[in-house]
């Protein structure tokens, strides 16, 4: 992979491109940390998200670069931003958002960006990959998926239906006895009459907000 | 002569023998994994797997018969235990055969007797399954070529006993008394366990054959350490001095428990142990070997005693099996002059005593449970049968001439004396003891006032438990005689275990014969004043000191609890001690960082899941950097 | 370019248990959609059993047939004999706890109803059942299946997410203690990421330094790519922490206590013994296919590692007083035992047929062994759900002297003790780590063993010595519990004194080694 390394200077213009849009990237996620409005920090997030597309653009993989923008921009983000709305979290400023660990929390940041850009620039100072065009595109990362890495990518279908169905189970309320009431031997059955399905259950999340309300043991513990 | 060599086996029944083991091992397991649906059938099931046990048991000895004597030792190879160290393998020889008759013979008629015996207990359907356990380890400790194997055996006949034992849990006395018969025995247990790992440190294997057969010539100290472990071993599931404690108690487990495990077979698995080793580690006259003799005759001296002022017909009865067993020893540590003696007893001992202790069962079944001889009397004209069989044990017991326990013992006398005339005399006062104790017991029992409680309507017990005593009564008439006479049993085993140059002839009227004799009928004489032509008070009077020793087990209990109760008690303490703390732990948070190391690391697990990822993270760094130093070394 | 893609070759007879099990899970989805409610019940109780059955019967005619020497599925996953050998321990493992959890009572009436609530009161009181828990099950086996096989770490990543996706789920479905069973699933699930996390990144990095994720290639590429150690070692360590979470050693271990005592039960017995064996066999395949060429740089951390595990989980269990983390304890110790078996690999080839059937074996005895203990967990109930506490165990032996002597036995053989099969996968275990020169490692074992025999023997004394509380914990026993104390009691007791067979299998499984 790596070739004979060209001049650095005077930098290209994709190469203007990629750093300015790196810097964007760090830029945005600094803020993701630091900003005190959880709305904000949702935001920011998309920002970084997005610059890191701009970032798979410019080296070729723009079909990478519309996952990103589909996947994490639009569906990830935007769940975020559903979650935050739905779980009744604050709006606005809230000093709550500051960790008591800032400290700690940011060594163990910097701690782990400097180990991380030193083994990168380590491993991959001298390495230099020409770019080519269509080396990221459709074509090529379906031939992939669908030849070599067939396996994992229906396993990873069934992750999702797993996660679909577990989604399912934490968050449905409507569930009915195992036995109806058509079967006698049922000890509770013939005293609850079937229900019709709930035109408007409890909202889904409804447990999760109660739960901080009566300051169940999970979030006792885990948030404070 | 030496025993013979143990040849390899194949084919015929003598190649399936595993199944003596097998069909009492599926028995149990059936039984107790079929749970409550089996009630109905379980006690039906337990008797068919002991009789067909002892079906194939009587084949292999009809097989083992057809072979010339000096090949008679058969090794069934079965399959690789312990890759490398050793093969697990059956050996069925004239030895270990005449232990699977008893076991299986004696086995079925007492799983017989037990359905009439327990019928009326919810959980007969388990008291069979354990009896088939027990019967399954038996006999794997009797038929396994290798020590590994008798001690899987040893092991299971424990546990078997310790259920029986404890089988009413609703008695604490019972709960007790299998716990106590539990600890004893881990004494002993693990006294066997060392000889084993000496062994195979010694000679580089455990079986039987490559032990004998080993080239090894081991240090004649590692020798007689070999077998004082054993032989505490054999004192521990023998109930010998000095760990006998747990036999009175053990009487807590329902009476055919008592016939079965703590008289005819499991007791004298001690005796089957120095016996199957003698020719290794219990040589003629060897340190070992006297050792055995003295605590034989120790023991067979301190069971008499303890039988004379016992008024619960069990425990009196269980100081006689003591004492029997003690004979047993005596003879085993002989040597080969003795070890057909002492099997020969051990087989009508065997048989005469799960005659008696099944007899007594009979009367407490028709006494509502009353184990108080001096609440008996005058019964043998309400039990007839349970008489007339017990009568016949007890006159084979005292050596009552031409009857078993005549032949055999006097036998053991015999050859005691020639070994050293002090055991043999001392031999023959136990024997006037025995007769002494024996007829107070049947006295008390069978004749005299009837000293009944008013509530007592004693009957003949039903065909099923009268059935399996007239049969042991039979054997312990004829067998004996038949065994003895002609040496007859002394021929046979002797490819296994060896014989002397000199084979004994039978002498009916030697001195120390006489002598016992007379002894017998003295102490039998002596018993009828006492309790068949006197009163016998209800409550029994506060008797000399003499008697209270007797009474008190020879305060074996005493010396048991300075030597091994409070040492354990101590242990246990600390161990509570440990318990409390973890617990008070639990429950304050900060004592738990007062405990030890294990209570300061838990601090680290403090249920926050950031403090987990926090101790991920620094292992993860820590192993990072491990992976660095140790990559550029 | 023409636009068509070859189509890709998929050996599906190799891989049949595996889609078995995936297969049989889509279904239950199928049935949770569409059967009626009170049916589904019925029909997942025999659809996941037979499914596991027959998973296990192909496997078994597959070892049979012939153990291929090639990855299939375009190099994704590798059929070999260690792995046939692991496949068919999981799925009589999986077989043996779905029997758990068909009993009653252990998975929550309503997972969306708040503890405590009047919502889950309704719920109760209707009988409501969660029925999703056997598709969940078969996904995660058939994530448990996947994770041993997988040939590169892209198929290893994403089975060990199908393992634990679910069973993160699982975790917080215990019908009693319910807010202790929530906890342990966020608490798994984030820490589980956590870690997925780092296994992603040393996949990242080690694709880095080797141009490709394949297990083999990477091997070859230790011999031929220079100047790149940094990536090297810290891609290892990092895929090292993704792989030692999962089996819970030292220091990755806290999740261990935590889960295991929340989880329901038969959930717990699955993690202990299923995702147990699967994380080893990743372990193995991980460190002996890929790493092999490199065991001079990690056999010396998995040395401290072992030891760290086995005197952790040795020493934390003496002060636990929850059965269930007790247990847990047990398990990061025996996690140690196991890596002892890891660390005995090496260059020679005998010597690693010999500590890969130890290993094999060892997995197989443990596993047995810790369903059967979690079984009796479940029998022994107060009127909470069940009795957790170590001290209401206490004269269980006088009450139900079968279950206590049933525990002993599953202690003695956590302990070791001869005769059960905890001895002889020790005994394995030790003997090739002694072989492969890691005496002192040995030794720590032993003595670690010999601590943890200490808690394992305060319980049983605790059972059989102590006088039973008068309103003391009742015993229940169903009928599907009754079947795997059994198999358990079968299992424990016939490997240890017939140990030959089994070990024999583990040898020849091992003997063909994984493919490289």
């Amino acid at each position: 992979m790596t070739s004979q390394v060209p001049d650095l200077w005077p930098p290209s213009a994709q190469e203007v491109v990629f750093l300015l849009l790196g810097v964007v990237a760090l830029g945005s996620a600094l803020l993701v940390v630091t900003t005190r409005q959880l709305v904000h920090a949702a935001l920011w997030l998309v920002v970084c998200f997005g610059a890191l597309a701009g970032g798979y653009l410019v080296l070729t993989a723009e079909f990478v670069a519309w996952v990103q923008v589909l996947i994490y921009v639009g569906a990830i983000v935007v769940l975020l931003l559903f979650g935050i709305m739905l779980t009744r979290a604050p709006i606005g400023r809230s000093a709550g958002l500051d960790s008591g660990n800032r400290v700690t929390a940011a060594t163990v940041a910097v701690g782990t960006a400097a180990v991380l850009v030193t083994v990168v620039v380590q491993g991959f100072a001298t390495a230099y990959t020409p770019l080519e065009p269509g080396g990221g595109a459709a074509a090529t990362l379906g031939a992939s998926i669908f030849r070599s890495w067939v396996l994992p990518f229906e396993a990873l279908s069934v992750l999702l239906l797993a996660a679909l169905i577990g989604a399912i189970v934490l968050s449905r309320t409507d569930i009915r006895p195992a036995n109806p009431a058509a079967d006698a031997g049922g000890p509770a059955a013939p005293t609850t009459p079937p229900h019709p399905p709930d035109p408007a259950p409890p909202p889904a999340d409804g447990s999760g907000a109660t739960a901080g309300e009566t300051g169940s043991g999970r979030v006792s513990r885990d948030g404070g | 002569m030496e025993p013979a060599k143990i040849i390899e086996h194949s084919g015929g029944v003598i190649g399936v023998s595993w199944l003596l083991i097998a069909l009492p091992l599926l028995g149990a397991a059936f039984l107790l994994l079929g749970g409550r649906k089996t009630d109905k059938f379980g006690h039906l099931l337990g008797v068919a797997t002991a009789v067909a046990s002892f079906v194939v048991g009587v084949l292999v000895f009809l097989q083992l018969l057809g072979f010339d004597p000096a090949e008679r030792r058969r090794a069934v190879p079965l399959y690789d235990f312990i890759p490398g160290l050793t093969k697990m393998g059956l050996l069925v020889d004239p030895l270990s055969i005449s232990f699977v008759l008893l076991i299986t013979g004696v086995g079925s008629l007492i799983h017989i007797y037990s359905i009439g015996y327990m019928a009326h207990d919810p959980n007969r359907r388990r008291f069979f399954a354990y009896l088939n356990l027990f019967v399954a380890a038996m006999l794997l400790l009797v038929l396994a070529d290798n020590y590994i194997g008798l001690y899987v055996g040893w092991e299971g006949v424990g546990l078997a006993s310790y259920l029986l034992i404890g089988f009413w849990q609703h008695k604490p006395s019972a709960a007790t008394a299998a716990k106590k018969a539990f600890i004893v025995n881990r004494v002993g247990d693990f006294g066997l366990a060392i000889a084993i790992f000496t062994i195979f440190t010694a000679f580089n294997t455990v079986s039987f054959a490559g032990v004998m057969e080993s080239g090894a010539d081991p240090s004649q100290g590692t020798l007689t350490a070999i077998g004082l472990l054993l032989l505490l071993g054999a004192c521990g599931k023998s109930a010998q001095l000095p760990l006998q404690s747990w036999l009175l108690d053990a009487m807590e487990g329902p009476t055919p428990v008592s016939a079965l495990i703590h008289a005819a077979t499991m007791v004298t698995a001690g005796v089957y142990l120095v016996t199957r080793s003698g020719a290794m580690f219990f040589p003629e006259g060897s340190t070992a070997a006297i050792a055995v003799t003295i605590v034989g005759v120790a023991t067979l001296l301190a069971g008499a005693i303890i039988g004379t002022a016992k008024d619960d017909i069990k425990k009196a009865l269980a100081g006689s099996t003591m004492s029997q067993i003690g004979y047993m020893m005596l003879a085993a540590g002989i040597g080969p002059a003795g070890y057909a003696f002492a099997i020969a007893h051990l087989i009508t001992h065997g048989f005469f005593k799960a005659d008696m202790f099944l007899g007594a069962g009979s009367v407490m079944h028709g006494m509502n449970d009353e184990v108080d001889m001096r609440k008996y009397g005058g019964l043998r004209k309400v039990m007839p049968i349970t008489f007339a069989t017990f009568l016949v044990g007890y006159l084979a017991i005292i050596g009552f001439p031409l009857l078993s326990g005549y032949f055999t013992k006097d036998g053991i006398i015999e050859s005691a004396m020639e070994y050293s005339s002090t055991l043999g005399w001392l031999a023959v006062l136990g024997a006037g003891i025995t007769g002494f104790y024996m007829s107070r017991l049947v006295f008390m029992t069978f004749f005299g006032k009837k000293r009944w409680e008013a509530d007592a309507h004693p009957h003949e017990s039903p065909a099923v438990m009268t059935w399996p005593l007239i049969i042991l009564s039979v054997g312990s008439i004829f067998l004996g005689g038949f065994l003895i006479v002609g040496n007859r049993f002394m021929t046979f085993l002797g490819p296994a275990v060896g014989q002397p140059e000199h084979l004994p002839s039978f002498h009916p009227f030697s001195v120390p014969g006489l002598v016992t004799l007379a002894l017998v009928a003295a102490g039998a004489a002596l018993a009828w004043f006492k309790y068949g032509a006197a009163e016998v008070p209800v409550t029994a009077p506060r008797g000399s000191f003499l008697t209270t020793f007797a009474r008190r087990d020879l305060y074996g209990d005493a010396l048991n609890e300075a030597l091994f109760m409070r040492p354990g008690q101590w242990l246990t303490r600390l161990a509570v001690f440990f318990d409390n703390r973890g617990i008070d732990g639990l429950v304050n948070g900060i004592a738990a960082g007062i405990g030890g190391t294990s209570g300061r690391l838990r601090r680290v697990q403090t249920g926050f899941v950031r403090s987990y990822a926090l101790s991920i993270f620094i292992g993860a760094a820590i192993l990072v950097g491990a992976w660095f130093v140790v990559g550029n070394l | 370019m023409n636009g068509t893609i070859p189509a890709p070759t998929i050996e599906y007879a190799l891989l049949a248990p595996m889609l078995v099990v995936f297969g049989a899970a889509i279904i239950g989805v199928l049935v949770e959609a569409f059967a009626p409610r009170y049916l589904r019940s019925a029909i997942h109780k025999p659809l996941t059993l037979l499914t596991l059955a027959g998973a296990f019967v192909i496997t078994i005619w597959q070892a049979r047939t012939g153990i291929p020497t090639t990855p299939s599925a375009m190099g994704a996953v590798a059929v070999d004999g260690p792995a046939l050998f692991i496949w068919g321990t999981i799925l009589v493992l999986a077989f043996v706890s779905v029997l758990l959890i068909n009993d009653e009572g252990h998975f929550v009436a309503s997972a969306a109803a708040v503890p405590g609530s009047a919502e889950e009161e309704r719920a109760l009181t209707e009988g409501a059942t969660h029925t999703e828990v056997y598709p969940l099950v078969l996904f995660a086996v058939g994530g448990m299946l996947l994770f041993p096989a997988a040939n590169d770490l892209l198929a290893m990543f994403v089975a060990l997410e199908v393992m634990s996706l679910p069973l993160y789920l699982l975790c917080g479905l215990a019908r009693r203690r319910r807010l202790l069973s929530q906890e342990a699933a966020v608490k798994y699930f984030l820490l589980g990421a956590f870690s997925s996390a780092f296994f992603l990144y040393g996949t990242a990095l080690l694709y880095g330094y080797a141009g490709s994720v394949d297990l083999a290639k990477i091997n070859t590429a230790l011999g031929s790519v220079g100047g790149q150690d940094t990536l090297l070692y810290i891609g290892v360590a990092m895929l090292g922490v993704g792989l030692l979470f999962k089996i819970g050693a030292a220091p990755f271990q806290a999740w261990k206590p935590d889960v295991y005592q929340g989880s329901p039960t038969p959930i717990t017995a699955l993690m202990a013994s299923g995702t147990l064996v699967a994380a080893f066999g990743a372990l193995l395949r991980v460190f002996w296919v890929a790493l092999g060429g490199l065991e001079w740089s990690w056999t010396p951390i998995m040395w401290g590692v072992a030891i760290l595990t086995m005197v952790v989980g040795a020493i934390l269990a003496i002060t636990q007083t929850d059965i269930k983390r007790m247990l847990a304890y047990s398990s990061i110790a025996h996690g140690g035992f196991l890596l002892i078996g890891v660390v005995a690999l090496g260059n020679n080839q005998q010597q690693n047929a010999s500590a890969l059937s130890a290993l094999l074996f060892y997995l197989v005895a443990y596993g047995f062994t810790t369903v059967g203990a979690f079984a009796v967990v479940t029998t022994v109930r107060d009127a909470g759900g069940e009795a957790w506490h170590l001290s209401r165990w206490a004269g269980l032996g006088k009450r139900r002297p079968l279950v206590a002597v049933v525990f002993s036995l599953f202690l003695l053989a956590f302990a070791g003790i001869p005769l059960t099969s905890g001895f002889f996968g020790k005994y394995a275990v030790f003997q090739a780590a002694v072989a492969a020169g890691a005496t002192p490692l040995v030794v720590v074992g032993v003595v670690s063993s010999a601590i943890a025999a200490f808690f394992y023997v305060r319980v049983i004394v605790l059972m059989f010595f102590s006088d039973p509380a008068a309103d003391g914990p009742s015993v229940v026993i169903p009928g599907g519990t009754w079947a795997v104390g059994a198999v358990a009691v079968l299992a424990t007791v016939v490997l240890g004194v017939f140990p030959q067979p089994v070990l024999d299998l583990a040898h020849t499984a091992a003997q063909s080694l994984f493919v490289r």
